[in-house]
Formats: C-alpha cells, structure tokens, sequence
C-alpha cells in the first residue's frame, strides 16, 4: 500500500465511523424498534412482529387522516408563505419608504420560537376572553369557536405557520433579488418592458431555482410541524388537527409504545421522500421551460 | 446647428451633495455618432444614463426629436442601450433575447423572426441562435447585445464602453462593425468609452469630457491638430504629447537652451512671450519643409517594428521621440532629430488653452 493511500483511509475511515455511529446507528436502531412491540410503561421485552406494526398503521384511520391534516397544513401556508413572502421581497428590494424597519420587523416572527408564538396565538383566539373574538363581537357576531371546530382549528394553524415562517422566505427572496444584475433590469426598462412583465418574463425565471429550493425546505420543514399543534389544539378536536409527528408523539409518549411510533417514523419518512420527490420532479419540468 | 436631434440643455446631476456634471450643453445631429471619452470617473457614463433615462437629471432639459423627455421614463424614449456587461437575459436563448422586446410590443411571430434573421445575418449570429448567453463568448455576445438594440429601429443608440470587456483583436473588428452599422442604418449613436483610440476610429465627433466638463467636441482630426487646451493635447495621440515650458524670442522658441526656429506666419500671430508651454507630438519629430534640430538624451528605445520610440531626456524634462527603425541612435549618448515646426502647439501657461 502506498502512503497516498493509507493517508487516504486516515482521512476517510473517522469521518466514516462518526457517520456510522451519529446518524447510522440511531436510525438502524430505530428501523429494528420498528419490527418490535417495545413497551415502556408497563414494561415488557421486547418482541418481533415483523411488519404487524406497520401493517396496524397503514389500516388505521387515524395515519391517514393525520397525513390528510398535515397535507393540508403544509400545503396550503406554503402556498401563502411564498406569495406573501414574495411580494413583500418584491416591495422591499424597491426601497419603499422605511424599508428597512420594515427589513427587521418582518423578520422578527421568524426569531420566536414556536411555542412561544402558539402561546401567544392560543391568547389571541380564546373563544372568550381572545381580542379576535372581542373584534368579531364589535362587529355584532357571536363568539367564534376558533380552536374548538375542526375547520376553524385548522384554519387558525394555517395563519400561524403563514405568519412565522413567512419572514424566511421574505429573507431569502430579498437575498436572491439583490443578487439579481442590476443591467438586466435597466436593459428592460430601456426596452420598455412594463413591470409586471419584467417580474414575469426576468425576475420569476432567475430566481426560479431559488424559488425552488426555498419552498422545498419550507415543504420538508413544514411536515415536521409539532410545537404550535401540540400547545394549541394538541391534535383536537378530537384528531381532527393530528398531523403525523404529533399522532407518533402520542404513541410513543402517551401510550409508551415505541415499535408504533418507531414505525410511524419510517412511514413518516417515507411519506415525505414521497411528496419531495413529486415536487421535485415537478419542479424540474417547470424549470427545464426555462433553462 | 442644422436640425439636431438630441440636445442637452445645460443639463447637470448631483449624487447628494457632489455635483458630478456641472450644466453641460451638447447638441447631436441625425445620424451622427458621437463618442463621449475621458479618463474614469469624468461622468461619461452619467451623461449616457440620464440620455437613457435611467438617471434623472437634477436640473436642465433633454430633448430627443423635438420632444422634451427629460422626465419621460426611460422606456419611452425609443432609445436602445448596449451595456458594458451585456446584460442579457440569461435564461433565454439568443433568439429571445434580441427578439423579447417586440414580443411584448405585440409584433407578430413573423415580424419578429423576420428581424431576428435580419439581425443575426448583420451580426453573423445564425449559427448560435438557439444557444444561451452562458454558452457564448464575450464577442458573441456582445454581438447579441447589439443585436438586440438593432431589431427595435430606435432613434437613438447609446453604447457604454460596449467593448471593453473584449480581447484587442476583436475590439478593433467589432468596433469597424459597429461603425459601419450604424453608418448603414443611419440611426444616431452616442457612444462611450475611455479609450482614446476607439474615440477617434469611430466618431464623427469626439466628445472629450473631463469632471463633468465638456473640453472640446470637434471631428478626430480636428481634435488631434487643434486641440482645444492642453488637457485634449495630452488625452488624444498615442504615444501621447510632449510639454515644456518655452520662451518665445525672435521667431524661435526657446526651450532647454536649444533655439527652434519658428515658421514665420506663425511666430507673426503669436508674438514675443516670455512663458509658453510649448507642445509636439513624437510623431511629428521628422523632416518637413520646416523641420529644426532638437537635441535630447536617450535614455530608453521602444523597437515597435514600424517606427522605434526613444525615452530620453531634454533638459530635466522627459521626451518622447518616434524614429525611423533605422535611425541611429545610443543610450546614454546625446542624438538629434527633426522637429516639424509646422506640427507644433502652444499653449497658455495659466489657462492651458490652446494659443
Ligand atoms: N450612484 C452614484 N452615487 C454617487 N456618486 C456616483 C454615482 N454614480 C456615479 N457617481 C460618481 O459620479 C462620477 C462620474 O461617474 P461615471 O460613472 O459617470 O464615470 P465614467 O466617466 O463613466 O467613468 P468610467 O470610465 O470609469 O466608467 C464619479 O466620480 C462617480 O464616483
Ligand atoms: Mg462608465
């Protein structure tokens, strides 16, 4: 063996182990729980059951409603986050008036952890004593059971995740639209291209790719939404808020059975490869107009 | 001036507190092609963009054909700009790029090819139509940058230093093609750039500006024989004038010690004067029907193959010399050359202006 390639395996043989014994090891172990029945409280040794747990999950109506609410959680903030968070790019980049008090408040919802934000939202939408039903009731309506009736619940997530996570998008659609060339820009407006086709024809197709990669993180990040649901509905009413963390957080936290929620976890996971891979597939197709 | 086309009228720009053009007048006729040139940072590209619109003037009027844009937006104008870095769109092909205005105009399928073909066929872009800005050369897209202006028959060409970022070669063919181009098409051009010899290639009128100041806008050749103050002098030739400071006595100019005799007509007009600052252009040390001999050291020899040009010394002051290849000469030992007496400028010590 020569000493440029047993350098090689001392560079390459920690970094490999630490993978191993960092991400490897936990998720292999957790893939073994998987086929297991693990009972915590009451205690009990463990069992193979081979594929029962995953089998018990895909018949139960609660998985496929959780991926139903999570689905449209995910779906429908993201599909906001980005258009707000794109317009109030597009409005910065053009230095309004005091853009930049507006650069640092916007951001500030992003900063705030997310337990803290569903607190204060389980505040503001109090059926009773909550300033949104107060305002509603100014106008003559009845208290408004916003937490309580399942479409409401979901609806009032929904604004939450819209309202933190738009902040992010805004920062990385800003940090994209100043890095835009300048010339180009000029080079239309010379050309008198209206603005509305400068954003559509220029603008949207640069930053295509940015687009892109931002939605896929809010997409990925957005499935794994726990903390707000678990302060603010935790899941109710009745699982009709559940999403899929949450619904592998009771089982293996409530009901102590870690195979299930082990099982959940790698369904979990599949899941999402699943939606990430149609999005980017599609994705691409969309860039490939363009490029 | 008959029929301009574009004027600027005492127009002048501020940044905040800094003024960086002070009222600046320039009239430009139909198809003429104007070249705007200085030394960095003298507004020449200011100038350009408050034409185009992109800048807006603090104060004074723009008008373009008889009709006063200054505050009209730079998309109505109906000028075409080619940016120093192209500024292509670089998700779409060559042939969108040059042919995207129109569509957006509302020009029909055919239209547009018709004069995307025409283009690509003027610049020789056929073969690279379908490609991307990304997959081309500098020169090609430049070419493309050009191309784009040329489809939409503007009134007005604006070009800020379109070739700088080429390599000498293709600067000299592209900035022929250019040239001849806008000849054909006879749409006015105002052209910018710091190089000197793109300047006098190309224009029908040289602008030279110096911080916002326009010192002189006359033709090439006026500019190189009767250049306005010494400022010009030094700026347009290359290698560029020699200056010293000179006494006028008895039809001679004094200079170092060494005696110049003048030509008579022009020693009639200037005088006895007892501080000038005397010019001469290393070419224009050779024989003629009025050359006198000048006595300098040389201190260092360019061979350029076509003519040699000696480094020396004349008295303390530095001169350059362009001789024959073959002229002999040898570092260190004093040598004589011709001067052309009919060649020679002079200058204002005080106001540097051409006397
Ligand atoms: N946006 C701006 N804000 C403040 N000062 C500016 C701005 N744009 C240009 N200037 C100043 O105006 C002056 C003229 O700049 P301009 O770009 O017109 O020079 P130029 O003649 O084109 O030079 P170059 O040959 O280097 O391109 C410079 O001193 C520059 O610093
Ligand atoms: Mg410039």
């Amino acid at each position: 063996m020569t000493r440029d390639t047993l350098s090689k395996h001392a560079f390459m043989w920690p970094a490999f182990l630490i993978v191993l014994i960092v991400t490897l090891f936990p998720l292999i172990y957790a893939l073994t729980v998987s086929f297991q029945t693990v009972r915590i409280v009451p205690p009990m040794p463990p069992e193979y059951v081979g594929l029962r747990n995953y089998a018990e999950i895909l018949e139960s109506g609660r998985f496929w409603n959780a991926i139903g609410v999570t689905a449209t959680i995910v779906f429908i903030s993201v599909m906001f986050q980005y258009v707000i968070g794109y317009a109030l790019a597009l409005t910065l980049h053009h230095n309004v008036p005091g853009a930049s008090l507006y650069r640092v408040a916007f951001l500030l919802p992003m900063f705030m952890a997310p337990v803290c934000v569903a607190l204060i939202a389980r505040m503001l939408f109090h059926p009773v004593l909550g300033p949104v039903n107060e305002f509603f009731t100014l106008f003559g309506l009845a208290n408004i059971p916003f937490l309580t009736n399942p479409t409401l619940a979901i609806s009032v997530l929904i604004v939450i995740e819209i309202w933190q996570w738009t902040p992010f998008v805004v920062l990385l659609m800003l940090a994209g639209l100043q890095g835009l060339p300048n010339e180009v820009f000029e080079a239309a407006r010379v050309d008198n291209i209206s603005t509305w086709r400068r954003f559509r024809d220029i603008t949207f197709p640069m930053l295509l790719p940015l687009s892109i990669a931002v939605i896929f993180i809010r997409l990925i990040e957005g499935f794994k939404v726990i903390d707000t649901i678990f302060v603010l509905t935790g899941g109710g009413p009745g699982t009709s808020t559940e999403t899929l963390t949450l619904f592998a957080y009771n089982e293996g936290f409530k009901k102590f059975n870690i195979g299930m929620a082990s099982a959940l976890s790698f369904l979990f996971l599949i899941v999402v490869i699943l939606f990430g891979t149609v999005y980017l597939a599609a994705a691409q197709r969309l860039t490939r107009r363009y490029q | 001036m008959a029929d301009p086309h574009v004027t600027l009228r005492s127009i002048t720009k501020s940044f905040g507190a800094v003024q960086v053009i002070p009222p600046l007048d320039l009239e430009i006729r139909h198809g003429e092609f104007i070249v705007l040139v200085g030394p960095s940072g003298c507004g020449k590209t200011t100038t350009l963009r408050m034409l185009a619109g992109l800048e807006t003037v603090t104060s004074g009027a723009i008008t373009i054909g008889d009709v006063d844009v200054t505050a009209t937006p730079p998309g109505e104008r109906d000028c075409a700009m080619v940016f120093q870095n192209y500024a292509l769109y670089p998700h779409m092909s060559v042939r969108n790029n040059i042919g995207y205005a129109m569509k957006v105009h509302g020009a029909t399928p055919d239209e547009i090819n018709e004069r995307v073909s025409e283009a690509a066929d003027l610049l020789g872009l056929e073969p690279y139509l379908d490609r991307k800005p990304k997959n081309l050369s500098g020169g090609q897209r430049q070419r493309v940058a050009i191309g784009r202006a040329l489809v939409r028959h503007p009134q007005v060409f604006l070009f800020d230093e379109p070739l700088s970022n080429l390599d000498a070669k293709l600067r000299v063919e592209m900035r022929t093609e250019i040239k001849l181009l806008q000849k054909r098409l006879g749409t006015t051009a105002v052209y910018v750039t710091h190089d000197q010899i793109e300047a006098m290639t190309m224009a029908d009128r040289v602008v030279v500006m110096r911080a916002g100041i326009i010192e002189q806008a006359a033709a090439p050749i006026e500019l190189y024989e009767r250049p306005a103050n010494k400022f010009v002098a030094n700026f347009i030739g290359s290698p560029a004038m020699n200056f010293f400071d000179a006494e006028i006595k008895d039809g001679a100019v004094l200079i170092a010690g060494q005696s110049l005799t003048l030509p008579k007509e022009r020693f009639e007009t200037l005088g006895n004067r007892s501080k000038v600052i005397f010019g001469i252009r290393p070419e224009h040390m050779r024989s003629s029907d009025h050359a006198v001999d000048l006595t300098l050291v040389p201190e260092a020899l360019e061979p350029l193959g076509a003519h040699t040009l000696v480094l020396g010394r004349l008295g303390s002051d530095k001169i350059t010399a362009q001789v024959d290849p073959r002229f002999p000469v040898e570092i260190g030992r004093p040598c004589t050359v011709k001067v052309d007496m009919n060649m020679v400028h002079f200058f204002d010590p005080e106001t540097e202006v051409r006397l």
